[in-house]
């Protein structure tokens, strides 16, 4: 009931904020700069890449900023105690709400796909629309458990905003998503697998290109569970701040 | 030079406010390792764009560009900061105050130069030679001293934006994200300046960091230092064209305020 | 001579806002009239959205008028803006307009370098107002961790740190407790000693009473009256009203009757309390009640208060948007 509640909320939240829609409003410039970096580098074939990276990064930029948002408001309301004493309806609100930003963040791909076309004639096809839809589905689901993970570490660090600026560009190099995790030093492309949205590009990227796409349920699998895990993570940590809120009165430090 | 006198006064203590404001956002700590992290993840994100184009030479150009870029980025905090008074309800004050709004809001976001130029100093000079872009310690002063000149002269476009957007407040987030990509897209930062038409060409040298890139850009290749020294100019020169505007804009926002009452006392 | 001008002369003046295409005009204030001389403080009494705090914007030049003249110390609030602001100050109530991450001393720092001070100018203006408002035992503190009393009298040591001949002060007693209240009055006392001139915008009747040489009543953008707070009282002397114990019904039959009396009021558990309406009313009433043998009788002239609420009606208690 709280996430349907949540996800209402957000919903008509949304079109009165617009710091919540900025990765929407940069998304398709990012495109622009993509697309100019490899067409500069004669790299036509790289068009896939240059269309998908701003659509994921509108997709993680828009989850955190409201998660991040969130918490910041009902701290400063004074209200997040009482919000966090219950450890599945503060998560199941925050799930709430991100799923229906990244419902609406989705946006970010069809924006992009419309700018590489509008500016550049650059028109990218999807080779296996199937693979696509579904590769976005879970995506967006597993978005909305990392949400869940990335509040609980805005709850325990007070400077929460800090952190969120933090979160963001080392998860697009984790993340692959202009540059393929495989073309990483491997002491990076270890950890890179830990974080959904390395499985999330790559999978993108396949749909999108011609040659058949390989091993699509395990790779589905590993985004819905690197999703859950940060779902389950994050409640774990959530329920531990609360015992500690109820041991010293205080939820989290500096 | 009475009034240049005060209004030199009036940024000082302006700019003390603006470094408490820093004191209280950042800790040397959460500076280093907090945003100066981030920072440097944004130069490497771009510039590893250089692994997946399998070029070295465009690994190397787009290491400068954003570590140039984020020198502006920090600066156009300029946008956000300005609007601070609105929060604090000194806005009427400073209204009624016997002086001009230009000097208080030069003072105020002052806070962001230094710390812009240490980000990407660091990014330069510490993480550079990891991505094949080396310095001589002669080169690498001097491209600290462009990176003083990025940030004095973008300074100027930030106030303009941030005066522009003082009494829309829930566009500062926006505009100062537009402009940062809009800088990231046409100002040689990612690509040259020669890879877009003409028009866009032309809109870019109106922007300073079109010329503080193109400096910093020849002190890490081979450029004459009369080039490099010609680019600060132009920089510096359209930087100030830009506190101009700044200056009007704030006296428009002044005088549209007392026309429509939108200056509120206490609200 | 700048003595011999009125601190503030207020002439016609008019501020509408909306009246765009689709907004209905609203009229802040209506071709109002004040002259205030140099050295009074002046009060604004009126209910919120009299108009109290559009007068003060346009006398601060933060706010235009839409019609009329407005001088500050002789200078146009309009054409010579730079000089008004260096002649005026201003507070209003509440807790915003500080840096709150700055200490006290910087606050007052800024704002003087804003006026103009500096050197040694600057210190000396800034330690004096310190000590006078009793902060310089905190003055290195950041204002963050203030009490709201403390927030408020460096609200109070800013607004005159211009050393201005004309000092605005909008509700500036808003959420002040007692104690800071009283003291608010002693300052405004000090102030007129000073020769400064006070424009205090208030809906408080005892504070105005206490402290003003004379007061404007404010409603809907006019100026009802403006009296000696004194004069004013007596102006509405027919608003006196009477109190009695143990009053025959009949006598009470009879208060009725009398011309002038607006009520009679049962005030248990044995008194009456007899409400008059014109200005020899309450001697008749007076005279009525110890004909008819009541010993226990007293009168009370309405405070500032009563005035008030006569003068403005009962519309006093509502907020007008």
């Amino acid at each position: 009931m709280s996430a349907l509640a949540g996800f209402r909320f957000q919903l008509r939240e949304l079109p009165h904020r617009p710091d919540h829609l900025l990765a929407l409003v940069t998304a398709p410039l990012m495109t622009l700069v993509f697309l100019a970096i490899t067409r500069h580098a004669g790299r036509a074939d790289l068009a896939g890449h240059a269309v998908l990276a701003p659509a994921l990064i509108a997709l993680w930029q828009m989850a955190l900023l409201v998660a991040g948002e969130l918490v910041a408001a009902e701290r400063e309301n004074g209200s997040l105690e009482a919000l966090v004493a219950t450890p599945s309806s503060f998560a199941a609100v925050i799930i709430g709400r991100v799923a229906a930003v990244t419902l609406v963040s989705l946006l970010g791909f069809v924006e992009a796909w419309l700018a590489a076309w509008a500016v550049f004639g650059v028109v990218v096809t999807v080779a296996h629309p199937v693979v696509f839809a579904a590769t976005v589905l879970v995506s967006a689901l597993a978005m909305a458990g990392t949400a869940g993970l990335m509040s609980a570490v805005f709850v325990l660090t007070r400077s929460a905003r800090t952190f969120q600026n933090s979160l963001s560009y080392p998860f697009y190099v984790l993340g692959g998503v202009i540059v393929p995790v495989s073309l990483l030093p491997d002491w990076l492309a270890a950890p890179s697998r830990a974080v959904f949205l390395s499985w999330s590009s790559d999978l993108l990227r396949d749909a999108v290109d011609a040659s058949t796409v390989e091993g699509v349920l395990p790779r589905l699998g590993a985004i819905a569970g690197l999703g859950f895990l940060g779902l389950c993570a994050g409640l774990l940590a959530l329920r531990r701040a609360v015992d500690r809120l109820r041991r010293t009165g205080t939820l989290g430090h500096a | 030079m009475r009034e240049a006198g005060r209004a030199l006064r009036v940024v000082r203590a302006s700019a003390a406010n603006a470094m408490a404001d820093l004191r209280v956002v950042y800790t040397p700590v959460t500076w280093t390792f907090g945003w100066l992290g981030r920072i440097v993840m944004q130069v490497v994100f771009f510039a590893l764009i250089g692994v997946l184009l399998d070029s070295p030479e465009r690994l190397r150009f787009l290491f400068v560009g954003n570590a140039v870029m984020v020198t502006a980025l920090e600066v156009m905090m300029c946008v956000a900061s300005s609007s601070w008074e609105r929060k604090a309800g000194t806005l009427p004050l400073l209204v009624a105050a016997p002086t001009r709004l230009l000097p208080v809001f030069v003072g105020r976001s002052v806070q962001w130069l230094p710390s812009g130029v240490a980000t990407a100093s660091v990014a330069l000079f510490a993480v550079g030679p990891a991505f094949g872009v080396t310095w001589t310690p002669w080169r690498a002063v001097a491209a600290v001293g462009c990176l003083v000149v990025v940030a004095v002269s973008t300074y100027g476009f930030g106030l303009a934006v941030g005066a522009a957007v003082l009494g829309l407040p829930s566009l500062r987030n926006v505009s100062s994200n537009v402009a940062n990509t809009v800088m990231m897209l046409i100002c040689g930062v990612m690509v040259p300046v020669s890879f877009w038409p003409g028009w866009v060409g032309a809109t870019a040298r109106a922007l300073p960091l079109t010329h503080g890139v193109a400096a910093v850009r020849g002190l890490a290749g081979d450029a004459a230092p009369g080039e490099v020294l010609r680019d600060c100019g132009l920089a510096l020169g359209v930087g100030a064209a830009w506190f101009l505007v700044a200056g009007l804009l704030f006296e428009r926002f002044a005088a549209a305020g007392r026309r429509t009452g939108s200056i509120d006392f206490a609200d | 001579m700048p003595d011999t001008d009125p601190a503030i002369r207020v002439e016609r003046l008019h501020r509408t806002f909306g009246g765009g295409r689709r907004r209905r005009e609203t009229v802040a204030l209506d071709h109002i009239d004040l002259t205030i001389p140099a050295g009074e403080v002046h009060g604004l009494l009126g209910p919120n959205g009299a108009g109290k705090t559009t007068l003060c914007k346009i006398l601060s030049t933060v706010l235009l008028p839409t019609g009329g003249t407005a001088t500050v110390d002789g200078h146009d609030v309009v054409r010579e803006t730079a000089a008004v602001r260096r002649s005026v100050g201003i507070v209003f109530g509440g807790e915003r307009g500080l840096y709150t991450r700055l200490t006290a001393r910087a606050n007052l720092e800024f704002w003087a370098a804003l006026y103009g001070l500096r050197g040694r100018g600057l210190s000396q203006r800034v330690d004096a107002l310190l000590e006078r408002f009793g902060l310089t035992d905190r003055a290195h503190e950041r204002v963050e961790g203030f009490s709201r009393g403390m927030k408020q009298r460096l609200h109070l040591a800013r607004g005159l740190v211009g050393d201005p001949r004309v000092v605005l002060l909008d509700e500036p007693t808003t959420g002040m407790d007692p104690v800071a209240a009283h003291d608010f009055r002693d300052l405004v006392r000090e102030l007129r000693a000073e020769g400064r001139t006070v424009l205090l915008t208030t809906h408080d009747m005892a504070e105005a009473e206490a402290v003003c040489d004379r007061v404007s009543l404010v409603d809907g953008g006019r100026i009802l009256a403006t009296e000696r707070p004194a004069t004013l009282g007596t102006w509405i002397s027919r608003y006196a009203s009477v109190e009695a114990r143990d009053v025959p019904p009949s006598t009470v039959d009879e208060l009725r009757a009398l011309p002038g009396v607006r009520a009679v009021h049962h005030v248990p558990p044995d008194r009456i309390r007899v409400e008059t309406g014109a200005e020899d009313a309450a001697p008749a009433v007076l005279r009525l009640l110890v004909d008819a043998g009541v010993g226990d009788v007293s009168t009370a002239l309405p405070s500032l208060a009563d005035v008030y609420l006569h003068v403005i009606g009962d519309r006093g208690m509502r907020v007008n948007k």
